[in-house]
């Protein structure tokens, strides 16, 4: 068994090794580079994939959220609204209540002035008429002597009316 | 004491009767490579096994790197995914260049020390580097580039073309071999250095441990941390270093 020079080109090796050469590359090519970048394509697909349905869930979200906002101060000014209408009615029922009641304690006053006058006419008119009889009494019994009625009618209202001036 | 240290055994000769090319000897070197690349086709096949999407296991996670890392060390070094072309084959020379340098530690003949070895790989990266230059410049400009900055410095750019290969080829073959000269001188010293350290012993004793190279035990291990590992990483690595930088600047034109 022979051996080749230690420094020198050997025509075949150096042929074989650039044939080896290429089917290394293939070789690692095939069994290390194409697998590993079929799963790394398919995990970064599959990052692509899940954010996509992130982002379009978050979309969703987002619209579903405007939505409920929308309705949620839609609900807030009706609410307001029907408040609002509330409070003016309660307003104007409470001003027609009291408007009622002062109208009624008006009617109520006015009635009560009336009847105090007309106590007063009918106080005044017995006190007259009582004045009236105990004068005659007292003037008779003064005079002894006896007035026609009428006279006697007119003189008391006349004294009673000078009263009544004077008074 | 001789020591010497030879070129790869020839296992079997064809005769192919081709002139030029002449016999085919089937040497240690080719046996080796073939070993080579079954070892790293093998570890190819066991590291991409049972590949998953999610909840990948370390072998995968191993393989993955090494993917990663040939992609960075090319992008980062031509700037751009336009030379991803280049990955494989720079993956190619570097994983059979340190499996070959390495190779030496189970005691086969390491590929790498045949510079034939060498010289294919390196005229492979030549014909890539003068293709990218001529389809970055045409023809013409390939030529017209010789002439450049003045047409006097032709002869030496010429030979600064072709001292490319040869330079890329030499370097890692100079230090590979001279990494087996070392282990080789290293080995004789120390048979030399423990028989007559054991010689001093007389009598029978002395006489049988002086035959047996005791200090070689050990000792060629701690060298061997330098002048096979590191040498051997460091070539593939400036190999594959080199490849990428003469195309990559070949390709800019």
């Amino acid at each position: 068994m022979g051996t080749q020079e230690l420094v020198g080109i050997v025509p075949w090796t150096f042929v074989a090794q650039i044939c080896n050469l290429f089917i290394q590359l293939w070789l690692i090519k095939k069994f290390l580079f194409k697998p590993i970048s079929e799963v790394l394509e398919k995990r970064q697909k599959m990052t692509d994939d899940e954010l996509k349905g992130a982002r379009e869930a978050k979309e969703k979200a987002d619209a579903m959220k405007k939505e409920y906002e929308n309705s949620l101060s839609n609900a807030q000014a009706e609410a307001a609204n029907i408040v609002s209408s509330a409070q003016k009615e309660a307003i104007s029922k409470a001003d027609k209540i009291v408007k009622d009641a002062e109208d009624q304690a008006a009617q109520v006053k006015a009635r009560a002035e009336a009847d105090i006058e007309q106590e007063k006419k009918k106080a005044i008119n017995e006190a007259k008429d009582t004045i009236g009889g105990l004068a005659m009494d007292i003037a008779g019994k003064v005079v002894e002597k006896e007035i026609n009625e009428n006279d006697h009618k007119k003189l008391i209202d006349e004294f009673i009316n000078n009263v009544g001036e004077a008074s | 004491m001789n020591f010497e240290v030879n070129g790869s055994k020839i296992f079997y000769t064809i005769h192919t009767g081709i002139p030029v090319l002449g016999d085919f000897p089937i040497t240690e070197t080719l046996v080796v490579s073939w070993i080579v690349m079954l070892i790293i086709t093998l570890l190819c096949i066991f590291l991409t096994r049972n590949l998953q999407v999610e909840h990948i296991s370390k072998r995968q996670a191993i393989a993955e790197m090494i993917y990663e890392a040939a992609h960075n060390l090319v992008r980062s070094n031509t700037g751009g995914t336009r030379f991803d072309w280049l990955i494989p084959l720079v993956s190619a020379i570097f994983a059979t260049s340190i499996v070959s340098n390495l190779i030496c530690l189970v005691g086969l003949r390491s590929p790498t020390a045949d510079l034939s070895t060498e010289a294919a790989w390196a005229v492979v990266v030549f014909i890539i580097i003068t293709a990218c230059k001529i389809k970055a410049g045409g023809i013409g400009g390939y030529l017209k580039g010789f002439t450049q900055p003045i047409p006097v410095l032709t002869p030496f750019n010429i030979l600064s073309e072709f001292s490319t290969p040869v330079s890329m080829a030499c370097r890692h073959f100079g230090n590979i071999l001279s990494g087996i000269v070392i282990d080789g001188l290293i080995y004789a010293a120390l048979a030399i250095a423990s028989s007559a350290l054991f010689g001093l012993i007389p009598g029978v004793v002395g006489d049988v441990l002086s035959q047996i190279p005791i200090l070689s035990v050990g000792i060629p291990a701690i060298l061997g941390v330098y002048f096979d590992w590191f040498t051997g990483c460091m070539q593939a690595f400036i190999f594959s270093m080199l490849t990428i930088m003469y195309i990559a600047n070949a390709a800019e034109g």
